[in-house]
């Protein structure tokens, strides 16, 4: 995820809530984007797939699962309960409730092919293996860490 | 080319859900389209692709698509059979050709369905027919940009932003207009290019600008000018490019003189140190330097020349032709299907090509604007019949009304479309047209010199494609030998007989065909496609047709003679992610992501007007009004006192509101983004109720 080459344009958006429900609605989507005006940041978020990741660690219903074939964290929505611990024990505020379903919702990257990096047409998404892309991250978010430097200047 | 898996076939093409043309495969199950994606291995998008490329899934199989030939009768619309409403029009036309005289007759091509076979094929057939009468949506767009840069450089170049140091976007968004486009700008700065963002708008791109410079609509010719004489100054130009290949630098360099900072920043509100500062950054970077300019340049009464002041920027900083610059790209070989030299019928008198000669010289363009004053008046002649394929001008031309009633009044009007559009409602029938998942034809994407084939993937029975439609209409006017080709095929194989392209060469390469390897700075020793066969900093060409030589500013008139009526400035047309000019709103999907339309106004704006986002105003000029929902943007996205309002919504049509009769001199691009404009909040109506 490059925050230099986001201009948000939401294409991800719409394709991620696509996926989720056939419409365009920003809510059902499992990636959000913001720009931030007053700093001016473009900041795509969604699901880290933490190692240690907390949503499933508390999960009382067993329902946040790894898949350990995309190594994905996943939701399965037969299981969940709809308690919504998940989404306070998220740290970056990546799992959203569905208020239709009454259960929580978020990224499972698409099963190895995730359709918001096909729609993000200014390649700031990426897919990539992990030890590729550390490195990359790393050289993304000093640039990162310049632009907002640069940007309260 | 295809594949089948079960049930699911696999195809490659292109998509034509706007003008980037992105590698796509399709999948089709049963004879349906079900899916889109983009293709890994295109050249251009690289297998991105935006959300109007998936879309084009739901137009094909649109619930709401014209499947069936309409006609009107009674002011009803009663389904015919295809070939009784191709027999019927055709007697219609002969009958306008015997009355009022072949020129009566006229095409008028939109963007909604081809691409350059399908505007070469309607070129072909009016000519054929015995008139000059080729509209299309080209003279109100594109077109302005083209010529700005034609009139100095002999053509438009490409941009080569993935080897640049500074990419400058002009008055453009491709985010939302070239969505791949993103990918090399955005890759080029990764490169440790800069990327200089200009227009009235913090636009998508904008948001990752090293330096974003928001500027007042129409005075990009001196913001233009004022960055040319700060690289004259610095002498940060290229005094061998200048010497060799320049005509009228000495008349230039003396005309920007005047533009000095602090006279750029009254007149363009960009800062003075602004103008000093992103001159020196774009001439330390030449000649790696490369300039997109946008949509946002051509619709104003001075849009030419402040697109020709840009384009002389080129001569400065000698980035044309230059890797990481300009490129001037080459085209294949392809034979020509219009009948410009067969059959030029200059002599009929192609509308509008008396008021604006350069236009008709340069691009064959007759002027659309000037059709609707042709039909309501029948001067200098009549205009009485119009075959209308994929356009919306209803939506999209200048004075909506008048559009709407100059339809109205032609004897014959026939609109090609997919939906029962707002221009398709006043059609006397109305023809189902094939969508670019039903056609093949050939593209060329510049930059990489590469050509590729689309595919005709599905069919439906009484959808013709565009070639088919002209085949079966030419045979019933008498002019069935244009057409001599029996299907796509042979046409495409026709025009690629000159090349050693083969359809084969091309089905085996659906990432695109390079055609010829890039060559740089052929103007060394092949000249430029100008007059002199120079960079033409001054065009005695322009002057011999009563024009200014050098590409003099004009101050936009809400500045120069602002009306106190009429005290906002309205740019009209930014685009929307998911909507391509007036197409797309009848898909529920976008208008989940994309309700309504809106008028962007600045905060203080809206404090001073006493309204919030939501509230509805009325928009009022001189030609008429409209009502809007406001969008009260961030206080950084738009200046006080200029406003945005997109067009292509029926709900609320912008072009209500803009002039007709207020062109540029040159190209007749009409006045649609500095609109002297009023607003007034409508009277807290539902708290009356």
């Amino acid at each position: 995820m490059d925050v230099t080459k986001c201009v948000v344009c939401r294409n991800c958006e719409y394709a991620c809530a696509f996926q989720q429900t056939g419409d365009f609605k920003r809510e059902d989507s499992n990636i959000r984007v913001e720009y931030h005006n007053d700093v001016k940041i473009c900041l795509p978020q969604t699901c880290m797939h933490c190692e240690d990741a907390w949503c499933l660690e508390i999960c009382p219903a067993a329902a946040v699962v790894r898949n350990e074939a995309t190594g994905a964290i996943e939701i399965d929505s037969d299981r969940c309960a709809g308690c919504k611990m998940c989404i306070l024990a998220c740290p970056f505020g990546n799992i959203h409730f569905d208020k239709i379903n009454m259960v929580s919702r978020k990224c499972n990257l698409c099963n190895g092919e995730p359709n918001c990096v096909s729609f993000c047409i200014s390649g700031a998404l990426q897919y990539t293996a992990a030890q590729n892309s550390c490195q990359n991250n790393r050289e993304i978010f000093q640039r990162f860490i310049e632009t907002i430097s640069a940007s309260n200047n | 080319m295809g594949g089948v898996t079960g049930n699911r076939e696999q195809y490659t093409s292109l998509c034509r859900m706007c003008d980037n043309r992105c590698g796509i495969n399709v999948y089709v199950e049963n004879g349906t389209i079900v899916e889109i994606t983009g293709l890994k291995e295109h050249k251009w998008n690289h297998g991105r692709l935006c959300v109007k490329g998936r879309l084009a899934v739901d137009m094909v199989n649109a619930p709401d698509r014209i499947l069936k030939p309409l006609k009107r009768v009674d002011n009803k619309w009663q389904e015919i059979n295809l070939i009784q409403a191709y027999d019927e029009i055709a007697e219609k036309i002969k009958k306008i050709q015997s009355a009022w005289g072949d020129r009566a007759m006229s095409v008028w091509k939109g963007e909604a369905l081809g691409f350059l076979t399908q505007e070469n094929l309607y070129r072909r057939f009016i000519h054929a027919l015995g008139s000059p009468n080729y509209f299309s949506n080209d003279s109100q767009c594109y077109v302005g940009r083209w010529l700005g840069y034609a009139l100095v450089t002999g053509d438009w170049a490409t941009q080569d932003f993935i080897r640049s140091k500074c990419a400058v976007i002009w008055a453009s968004n491709p985010p939302y207009s070239q969505p791949n486009l993103t990918q090399s700008i955005l890759n080029g700065r990764e490169k440790g290019g800069k990327l200089i963002v200009i227009d009235v708008r913090l636009s998508a791109i904008a948001r990752q600008a090293d330096e974003f410079v928001q500027i007042l609509p129409g005075t990009d010719g001196a913001l233009a000018h004022g960055i040319a004489r700060q690289l004259i100054e610095d002498d940060n130009i290229s005094h061998s490019f200048i010497k060799e290949y320049t005509v009228g630098f000495e008349a230039y360099a003396q005309y920007v003189m005047d533009f000095t900072p602090k006279r750029v920043e009254k007149e363009t509100g960009v800062p003075a140190e602004t103008v000093v500062h992103i001159a020196r950054e774009i001439g330390s970077r030449r000649p790696k330097v490369a300039f997109y300019a946008g949509n946002g340049l051509e619709h104003h009464e001075n849009g030419i020349n402040n697109v020709r002041a840009i384009a002389c920027l080129d001569g400065l900083l000698g980035n044309l032709d230059h890797e990481g610059g300009n490129f001037t790209a080459e085209k294949p070989a392809l034979k020509d299907l219009t009948l410009y030299k067969e059959k030029p019928l200059r002599h009929l008198g192609p509308i509008g090509a008396d008021k604006y000669p350069v236009l008709y010289d340069f691009r064959k363009e007759c002027h659309t604007i000037s059709a609707m004053d042709t039909i309501l008046s029948e001067k200098p002649y009549p205009l009485k019949g119009i075959i209308l394929t994929g356009a919306n001008p209803v939506l999209t031309n200048p004075n909506s009304q008048k559009v709407i009633k100059a339809l109205k009044s032609l004897e014959l009007f026939v609109v090609r479309d997919l939906f029962l559009t707002e221009t398709a409602e006043l059609a006397d029938y109305v023809l189902p047209a094939a969508t670019f998942l039903e056609d093949s034809e050939l593209h060329c994407h510049p930059i990489h010199q590469i050509i590729s084939l689309s595919t005709e993937i599905v069919t439906f029975p009484e959808c013709d494609s565009e070639y088919i439609f002209l085949k079966k209409l030419a045979a019933r006017l008498g002019i069935g030998n244009y057409f001599p080709w029996k299907d796509k095929e042979e046409l495409n194989r026709w025009l690629l007989q000159d090349t050693d392209i083969t359809l084969e060469t091309l089905r085996a390469h659906p990432e695109g065909y390079k055609f010829k390897p890039k060559r740089y700075l052929k103007y060394q020793k092949e000249g430029l496609p100008t007059p002199s066969g120079k960079f033409e900093f001054v065009s005695k060409y322009l002057k011999g047709h009563g024009y200014s030589e050098l590409p003099e500013y004009v101050s936009p008139a809400y500045k120069s003679s602002p009306n106190p009526e009429y005290p906002y400035v309205m740019v009209t047309g930014a685009r929307k992610v998911c909507y391509t000019h007036g197409r797309n709103r009848n898909f529920q999907r976008c208008r989940s992501a994309i309700p309504n339309p809106d008028i962007e106004i600045h905060p203080i704006d809206a404090e001073i007007l006493g309204v919030k986002t939501g509230d509805i105003v009325t928009v009022t000029s001189t030609v008429g009004s409209v009502d809007i929902p406001v969008k009260v943007v961030h206080k950084s996205n738009i200046l006080p006192g200029v406003t945005q309002v997109t067009h292509g919504w029926q709900e609320s049509n912008i072009n209500l509101v803009t002039h007709d009769d207020r062109n540029d001199p040159i190209d007749g691009f009409p006045l649609l983004k500095s609109v002297e404009i009023n607003i007034t909040p409508k009277q807290n109506r539902n708290n009356k109720d």
